[in-house]
């Protein structure tokens, strides 16, 4: 049995390492410090909101532009990417029974850009939103900020190509075969899906970088109005690669609930077939509502029930999950291990999410949702309500068999209710913000309206309780991995059966004698 | 599972009246002052108030479930004493429904 | 009821709720986009970081637009730079200024009041500052 930290071997090996489970961990530690340093801003945001008027820990509004913007790009693309990079691939060469990724170079090279991209945007640490919109950040969004943040997603994006294609290499071609298709795990096939959906919608977006790169230089004006562009052009690019993008982030965090829940239900997965349905169904319909974040952009009645349509087609599949998460707890015998709770919260959590999205969908509520705090509660419900707690419990349920030492199920127990209590009060009063009218993105706001201040206030608050929930996890996984007792790596949580995955297929060097 | 199923339909039903009633104030509000146009702060909001009815009893009905499902199907509640019956399983996970099937 | 039947009564009540809520959003985005015949053009334009008012009769005003209640006003929005968004929030008007295109939004106010007018698209180092207030009158004549 390999200990990894009983047995620790030199750090570069890791790191010059080609072998899926190295790389998966380099993944993963890179994904959880940028969860941290994305933590921080947030953390600074909603500090500074908490006091209106008063410029506290941020005085001026460029640099507390700059803080949101590199608070989501973080987040996105240097948390919630790379830490489904990184369990899938620690664990889908082992679901599909196969040695490696199918190319094991390409797969580190595709990590090692991953550092680059973030120097680049954390070093700019530019302003221009997320979204980027045309013309700001052609026209005004100021370099040299704009120009590394377009070379950072550039990078991080070719990046999520070629580990996408690895992974459909590997679950397509390199599976056992034995191993028919559809019987594949549905983690690995939540991977399968958004490594197809990467492949089809990022290289858009791809060109729509360099057409900006472009237009900032002079050298063009694709979406330049004053040079005769058009900025909606680059909406839709942007959307087209985004809208799926967004399912591209959450899909591999319900693939983790799939791995958890029938396992501490002790009990089947109510139903494979379904879950592969839901999965292609949104892949594919994941193409047809990226409209619903334009409708105020002037868009004409027949566009816009075209895109409502879209969206709504887009309901019944994450409709299907949820069922067949319910479906499968019914009738079990549930232990509410750390990963268990943070995979059930994580559904209730998504249940809202989703709730949420069928409101943001019919169009006439575009008029008060679009662009208010509403929007921020509801996609956050999302990324950390789903995204945040399906990484978390499998983050738990990897920690024995990447560890070999157990974590404490008490610290766990406080890090859940915190951060479950914590993103309810601060998401959903977010809502009832962007109900009152308070537009995101801004530096401050008036006080006139008691009502903003008391909301924020309590918002803030809730985040105040996610922020300690992140600091005992963080102590937590350091003191555990070091100091923690030594897991029962056949059954670490005693629910009887074998824990999954065989730990060899950790060692590189050690053979693979089971497959 | 049925009258689970039956509960949910009449809730639904019962829904769409509710917000019908809704609809029907509104209108009825708008009839009584002398506007030529349609007020359409009202109809925005009282779409929104339609809309967040049917996804609060969607909600109550859902989260409703799995508190139920958390509370009952925990290992520590008495009823729930015996293994399931793919417990003896190498992997319950990798059981299946059939017929006994394993 | 076999397991696969539970799923499918569970998949036909989610397709019912959402055409619910397609069929009735659908019914009322036509009835607010309907523009009243007889509304006063005013033009707005957003520019960093203030709103600027033109009044059918050609009366200009910046970041205080004054409109008299009970009457119908269509805004054409236009944006000078970059993206913004014209925003009364008590009176449900929302429409993005994009440059290079003339959007358009509506509304007939029938309360005499002062209203918060705001920007909702992020337009750069003052967005959270681009505020300015709508004053609605009795109509005296
Ligand atoms: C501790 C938990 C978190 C808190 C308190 C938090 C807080 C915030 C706040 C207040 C904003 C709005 C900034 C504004 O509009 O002024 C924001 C924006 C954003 N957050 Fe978070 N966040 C958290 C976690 C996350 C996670 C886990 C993700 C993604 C996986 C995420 C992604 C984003 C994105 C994409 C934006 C939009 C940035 C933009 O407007 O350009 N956040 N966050
Ligand atoms: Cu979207
Ligand atoms: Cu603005």
């Amino acid at each position: 049995m390999v200990l990894e930290l009983q047995k620790p071997r030199p750090v570069w090996q890791i790191m010059f390492s080609t072998h899926h489970t190295d790389v998966g961990y380099l993944y993963l530690v890179f994904g959880i410090v940028f969860l941290f340093m994305g933590g921080v801003l947030a953390m600074i945001i909603r500090t500074h909101l908490f006091f209106p008027g008063q410029g506290v820990l941020v005085s001026d509004s460029a640099t507390f532009n700059r803080i949101f913007t590199v608070h989501g790009l973080t987040m996105l693309f240097l948390f919630a990417l790379p830490v489904a990079n990184g369990i899938g691939n620690i664990l889908v060469p082992i679901m599909v029974r196969y040695k490696d990724m199918a190319y094991p170079k390409l797969n580190a090279i595709a990590f090692w850009m991953n550092p680059v991209g973030a120097a680049l945007l954390w070093l700019g640490f530019a302003d221009t939103t997320w979204v980027s919109y045309a013309p700001y950040s052609i026209i005004r969004a100021p370099g040299p900020a704009a120009d590394m943040f377009i070379f950072g997603m550039k990078i991080l994006g070719i990046s999520s190509i070629l580990s996408s294609i690895n992974f459909v290499v590997t679950i397509v071609k390199c599976k056992h075969p034995d191993l028919p298709l559809r019987r594949v795990p549905l983690f690995a096939w939540s991977m399968l899906t958004v490594s197809l959906m990467t492949i089809v919608a990022m290289p858009t977006y791809a060109a729509a970088l360099i057409m900006m790169l472009t237009d900032r230089l002079g050298l063009s004006g694709f979406f330049n109005p004053f040079a005769g562009g058009d900025p909606i052009a680059y909406l839709h690019l942007f959307w087209f690669t985004f809208h799926p993008e967004v399912y591209i982030f959450l899909l591999p965090a319900i693939g983790m609930m799939y791995e958890i829940i029938p396992r501490f239900s002790r009990k089947p997965l109510y139903s494979q077939a379904s879950g592969v349905f839901a999965f292609v169904m949104l892949g594919i319909i994941g193409f047809a509502s990226w409209g619903h974040h334009m409708y105020s952009t002037g868009m004409d009645f027949t566009t816009k029930v075209v895109f409502m349509i879209g969206t709504l087609a887009a309901v019944p599949a994450s409709g299907m999950h949820v069922f067949n998460f319910l479906a499968t707890m019914w009738g079990g015998r549930i232990r509410f291990a750390a990963p268990m709770k943070f995979a059930v919260g994580g559904i209730a959590l998504f249940f809202s999410a989703g709730a949420g999205g069928v409101l943001n969908s019919a169009m006439p509520l575009d008029f008060i949702s679009h662009g208010t705090y509403w929007v921020v509660g509801h996609m956050h419900l999302f990324l950390i309500g789903t995204i945040g707690f399906g990484f978390v419990a499998m983050i738990y349920y990897m920690f024995p068999y990447i560890t070999g030492r157990m974590y404490n199920e008490k610290l766990a127990s406080a890090h859940f209710v915190l951060m479950f209590w914590g993103t309810v009060q601060t998401f959903f009063t977010q809502h009832l913000l962007g109900l009152e009218g308070m537009p995101r993105r801004v530096y401050d706001y008036p006080t006139e309206f008691t009502s903003w201040t008391q909301l924020n206030q309590i918002s803030t608050i809730g985040a105040w309780m996610i922020g300690a929930s992140f600091a005992i996890f963080l102590a937590s996984l350091i003191y555990y991995s070091a100091k923690g007792k030594e897991a029962n790596m056949d059954d670490p949580w005693g629910i009887g059966g074998k824990y999954y995955y065989p730990v060899e297929a950790k060692n590189p060097h050690g053979g693979h004698s089971g497959y | 599972m049925k009258t689970l199923i039956a509960i949910s339909i009449i809730t639904l039903v019962a829904l769409a009246l509710v917000s019908q009633l809704h609809f029907a104030h509104a209108q009825l509000a708008q009839q009584t002052s002398a506007k030529q146009y349609i007020n359409l702060r009202a109809e925005v909001w009282n779409e929104f108030f339609r809309m967040t009815t049917a996804a609060f009893t969607v909600g109550a009905i859902v989260s409703g479930t799995m508190i139920w499902l958390v509370w009952r199907f925990r290992e520590s509640n008495p009823k729930n004493k015996a293994p399931t019956k793919w417990e003896h399983l190498d992997d319950p996970t990798a059981g299946s429904y059939e017929e006994e099937g394993h | 009821m076999g397991h696969d039947t539970a799923e499918w009564v569970f998949v036909a009540i989610v397709i019912a709720v959402l055409c619910y809520v397609g069929v009735d959003s659908w019914i009322v985005q036509k009835e607010v986009e309907a523009v009243p015949a007889d509304a006063e053009v005013i033009k707005v334009t957003g520019q960093q970081w203030f709103w600027s008012f033109e009044h059918a009769d050609g009366t200009k005003e910046i970041s205080t637009l004054h409109l008299k209640k009970d009457h119908a006003y269509l805004f054409e929005i236009y944006s000078k730079d970059v993206m913004h968004s014209f925003n009364i929030p008590d009176w449900v008007v929302f429409e993005d200024a994009v440059p290079g295109h003339t959007n358009h939004a509506w509304f007939a106010p029938n309360e005499v009041g002062t209203y918060p007018i705001q920007c909702r698209e992020y337009c750069g180092l003052l967005h959270y500052n681009m505020r300015g207030s709508l004053v609605v009158e009795d109509d005296k004549s």
